[in-house]
C-alpha cells in the first residue's frame, strides 16, 4: 500500500541517469560528505565491480564507514550530515531528489560492525524485510533459502521459532547476513562484520563471503589486512577522508603505488 | 576481648539506641524523652573520650582521634541544647517561623547516632579498613531501614484501623447521610471509571509526545523547550492543575458543571508528564542499531518505529502510565474542583455529569469527623484507597517484570 503510494508520488523515470560500463555496479563520483562542519569524505571517486568483492581499508577514523555508509543512504538519519556529489546505482543516481531510500536500501543490503539482530523468533528476523517490503511469500520457505545461503540452516534448523538473541555471536551475524539476502538486495555492504567475532566464526563469515560474490556484488570495511588479502577482489585504501589508492587487491598488497598504502599494510604506519 | 572492644560495642549500643530514639520522637518529644537524649550525648560522648583516650595513650597512635572529635561535637551539642529556648522563635527579628528545635534535636540524633555506630566498628576492628568497610555496609543497611519504617508504620495503621469497617454492605451500598451510613460503591466506581478514563485519554498524548520527542525532532532548541514544558508541568502542584481545570474544562468547557470527563481531563494533564518522560526513556533505551537494522533493510521510518522501537519498550511505557494513574487515582486537589460533589452524587452514569471519588469522600469523611460518627468509615476509605493505589503499582511491578525485554 505505501509503496504504492510511493510510486504514485515519485516518478523514477525522472531521475538522473548515465551509462555505467557493463559490470560496474556502482561508482561513487567526487562525493563529499561532512558532519555539521568537518568534512569526513573528501571528493572520492570509486567503483564498486559487479559480483566481485571489494574492500575497504584505512586507519580508524578515516571514514571507512562513513563511504560504506553512503552507498545506501544510511547517512541520512544523522541529522547533521551533508552530502555533495554523486552515488550511481546501475546507471541511477542514488542521491537523486526523486529516489526513495526505502528503494535503495532493498537493493544495497547492509550488514553491521555489530550484531543487531532484532529481539523477535529467529524466522520473524529473517522475514522481517520482505514483511515491511510487502513481498508476498513462504516464509517457511523463504526463511530456509535465506539461513541455508547464510550457511546457517544446519545450526537453526531445530529452532527457528526460538529468540535470536539466544544465538551465539557468530551465528547472530549470519543471521543478520541472512536477513539481508531476505529482501534480495543486489549489493551487499558489511562494515566489519567480524570484529566482534573469534577466528572460527570470521572463517565462516569469510567463506560465506566468497559464496556470496557468485550471486551479489560485495563492498567490506575491514581492519584485518589478511582478510582484505584472502577475501577480497578489489581494495580501496582510505587516509583522512580520501580515498589515497583504489585497485586490485593484489597489486595494492604486492605493488602499492602511493607511499602512504605502502606504510599502512606492512604495518609501519603512524 | 579488649578494652577497645567492650568500649566499642559500649558506643555502638548506645548510639544505636540513641538513633532509634531520635527516629521514634522525630514528630512529637516530651519533656522526659529530651533530657533521656540529652543524657545519652553525655554518654556516648564520654564513651567516645574513654575509646579515644584508650587509644591514644594505651597504643600510642593517631586513630584514636575521630573519636575525640566526635565526642567533643556531641558534647557541645548536648550543652548549647540545654540552653535553646523552646520553640526557637524568630519573630522578634520580623521573621514569622517558629522552629521547634527538637525536632532538629530528634533529627541530629538520629544521625549522630548513625555516624556514631559507624565509627565505633573502627577501634572494634582494631582500626584495620575492614572496620569503615563493615560500619558502612551496616550504617547503610540501617538507614534503609529507616526509610522503610515509616511506610509499613502508615500501612499498618491504616490496614489494623480499616480493615474492621470493610463490610459487604460497605463496599457495594449508596453513600447514606454524607457517609454516615451506607456504603462509598458510587466513589469507588467513580475513582475507577476516571482513573481509566485519564488513561484512554493520556495514554496516546503522552506516547505521541514521547515518540515525536525520541524519534522525529531534531536534537535541538525545540525539543530542549518541550522537555523542559513537560518538567515543568509535572512540578506543577495538584491544586494548581484543579483551579486550571476549574477555570478552562469547567468554567469554559462544560458551562460551569462539573463533571467526569472534566475531571479525567485535568487528571490527563496532572500525569501527562509521568507518562511522556517514561515513554521517552522507554523508547530512548531502544539501542539505535535496531533502528539502523530495520532502515538498512527498507523499512521506513513508521514501520521501524512501529515494529521495532514500540514493541520492547511497551512494558515501560505501560508501567510508567500506570503509575501515573497510581497517583492520579489518590489526588485530591485536581478532581475537587472539576469532578466531585459533596457526596450523594451517586454511582457515574454519565461522562458529563458529576461523580464521587474515594479522595475527595476522604476528605469529606475527615471533615466531619468530631461532629458525626465516621472515623471508623474514613480508616476503611483510607484503607480501600490505600489498596487501589498498590493494587496499580502492583500491576505496574507485574507487567514490567513479566514483558521486560533484553537486547
Ligand atoms: N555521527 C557522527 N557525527 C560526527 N562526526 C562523525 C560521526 N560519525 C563519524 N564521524 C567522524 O567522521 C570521521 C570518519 O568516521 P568513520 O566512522 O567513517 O571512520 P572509520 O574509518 O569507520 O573508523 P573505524 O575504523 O574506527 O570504524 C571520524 O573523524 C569521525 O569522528
Ligand atoms: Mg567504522
Amino acid at each position: 500500500m505505501l509503496a504504492k503510494i510511493r510510486e504514485f508520488i515519485k516518478d523514477e523515470t525522472k531521475c538522473e541517469r548515465i551509462d555505467l560500463p557493463e559490470n560496474t555496479k556502482m561508482r561513487v563520483q567526487d562525493f563529499d560528505l561532512w558532519y555539521d562542519d568537518t568534512q569526513a569524505l573528501k571528493s572520492v571517486d570509486m567503483d564498486v565491480e559487479e559480483y566481485k568483492v571489494t574492500a575497504i581499508i584505512g586507519p580508524s577514523g578515516c571514514g571507512k564507514s562513513t563511504l560504506i555508509r553512503s552507498l545506501n543512504r544510511m547517512n541520512d538519519t544523522i541529522p547533521s550530515v551533508r552530502t555533495e556529489g554523486k552515488v550511481w546505482l546501475d546507471g541511477y543516481n542514488v542521491y537523486d531528489e526523486v529516489t526513495d531510500c526505502v528503494d535503495i536500501r532493498r537493493k544495497v543490503g547492509m550488514v553491521f560492525q555489530k550484531p543487531n539482530p532484532f529481539p523477535f523468533s529467529i524466522e520473524d528476523n529473517v522475514f522481517y524485510g520482505c514483511e515491511v517490503n510487502g513481498m508476498d511469500m513462504d516464509k517457511e520457505k523463504k526463511v530456509k533459502k535465506c539461513l541455508k545461503d547464510a550457511a546457517l540452516w544446519e545450526e537453526v534448523n531445530d529452532r527457528l521459532d526460538e529468540n535470536a538473541l539466544s544465538l551465539s555471536g557468530g551465528q547472530q551475524q549470519r543471521l543478520c547476513i541472512a536477513r539481508a539476502l531476505a529482501t534480495e538486495p543486489e549489493v551487499i555492504l558489511m562494515d566489519e562484520p567480524c570484529s566482534a567475532l573469534d577466528p572460527i566464526a570470521t572463517a565462516k563469515i569469510e567463506d560465506l563471503i566468497d559464496e556470496l560474490k557468485n550471486h551479489y556484488t560485495v563492498v567490506i570495511v575491514t581492519h584485518n589486512m589478511q582478510q582484505a588479502a584472502r577475501v577480497s577482489d578489489y581494495t580501496a585504501y582510505m587516509y583522512l577522508g580520501e580515498l589515497i589508492e583504489f585497485g586490485d587487491t593484489t597489486q595494492i598488497f604486492e605493488n602499492p603505488q602511493e607511499n602512504s598504502t605502502e606504510k599502512y599494510i606492512t604495518g609501519r604506519f603512524g | 576481648m579488649s578494652l577497645r572492644k567492650v568500649l566499642a560495642l559500649w558506643i555502638f549500643i548506645i548510639s544505636i539506641s540513641v538513633a532509634i530514639y531520635g527516629f521514634w520522637n522525630i514528630y512529637s518529644i516530651s519533656e522526659v524523652e529530651y533530657w533521656t537524649m540529652v543524657a545519652s550525648l553525655f554518654l556516648i560522648s564520654s564513651a567516645c573520650y574513654a575509646s579515644g583516650i584508650h587509644h591514644h595513650i594505651i597504643s600510642k597512635g593517631q586513630k584514636g582521634l575521630p573519636m575525640l572529635v566526635y565526642g567533643t561535637l556531641l558534647l557541645s551539642v548536648a550543652a548549647f541544647s540545654m540552653y535553646l529556648p523552646t520553640p526557637i522563635d524568630l519573630r522578634p527579628w520580623d521573621i514569622y517561623v517558629r522552629i521547634p528545635n527538637r525536632f532538629f534535636f530528634s533529627l541530629f540524633m538520629l544521625l549522630s547516632g548513625l555516624f556514631g555506630a559507624y565509627l565505633s566498628f573502627r577501634p572494634y576492628y582494631d582500626y584495620k579498613k575492614e572496620g569503615a568497610q563493615v560500619g558502612a555496609y551496616y550504617i547503610f543497611h540501617l538507614t534503609l531501614l529507616f526509610t522503610l519504617l515509616p511506610l509499613f508504620l502508615v500501612i499498618f495503621n491504616i490496614i489494623t484501623r480499616g480493615i474492621g469497617g470493610i463490610t459487604w454492605e460497605f463496599l457495594t451500598k449508596d453513600i447514606v447521610r454524607m457517609g454516615e451510613e451506607g456504603g462509598v460503591f458510587p466513589a469507588i466506581l467513580g475513582t475507577l471509571a476516571m482513573v481509566s478514563l485519564t488513561a484512554v485519554i493520556v495514554l496516546p498524548l503522552g506516547v505521541g509526545t514521547a515518540i515525536y520527542l525520541s524519534e522525529y525532532a531534531k536534537k535541538g532548541l525545540a525539543v530542549r523547550v518541550i522537555r523542559t514544558a513537560v518538567n515543568i508541568l509535572q512540578g506543577t502542584p495538584s491544586i494548581v492543575h484543579g483551579l486550571f481545570g476549574y477555570a478552562f474544562f469547567v468554567l469554559f468547557l462544560f458551562d460551569g458543571r462539573k463533571c467526569l470527563l472534566a475531571g479525567s481531563l485535568t487528571l490527563a494533564i496532572l500525569t501527562l508528564p509521568i507518562v511522556t518522560r517514561s515513554a521517552e526513556e522507554a523508547l530512548n533505551a531502544v539501542p539505535s542499531e535496531l533502528r539502523d537494522a530495520s532502515l538498512a533493510l527498507g523499512a521506513t521510518k513508521w514501520e521501524t518505529i512501529k515494529n521495532v522501537v514500540l514493541p520492547p519498550s511497551l512494558p515501560g511505557i505501560l508501567t510508567g502510565t500506570v503509575l501515573g494513574l497510581g497517583r492520579a487515582a489518590g489526588e485530591t486537589a485536581p478532581i475537587m474542583f472539576t469532578a466531585v460533589y459533596f457526596s450523594g452524587a451517586g454511582t457515574p452514569s454519565s461522562l458529563f455529569r458529576p461523580i464521587q471519588a474515594l479522595p475527595y469522600h476522604l476528605l469529606s469523611l475527615y471533615r466531619l469527623i468530631g461532629y458525626r460518627d465516621v472515623e471508623q468509615q474514613a480508616w476503611a476509605t483510607a484503607l480501600l484507597l490505600l489498596l487501589i493505589v498498590l493494587g496499580i503499582n502492583f500491576t505496574a511491578i507485574i507487567v514490567r517484570e513479566k514483558y521486560r525485554q533484553r537486547f
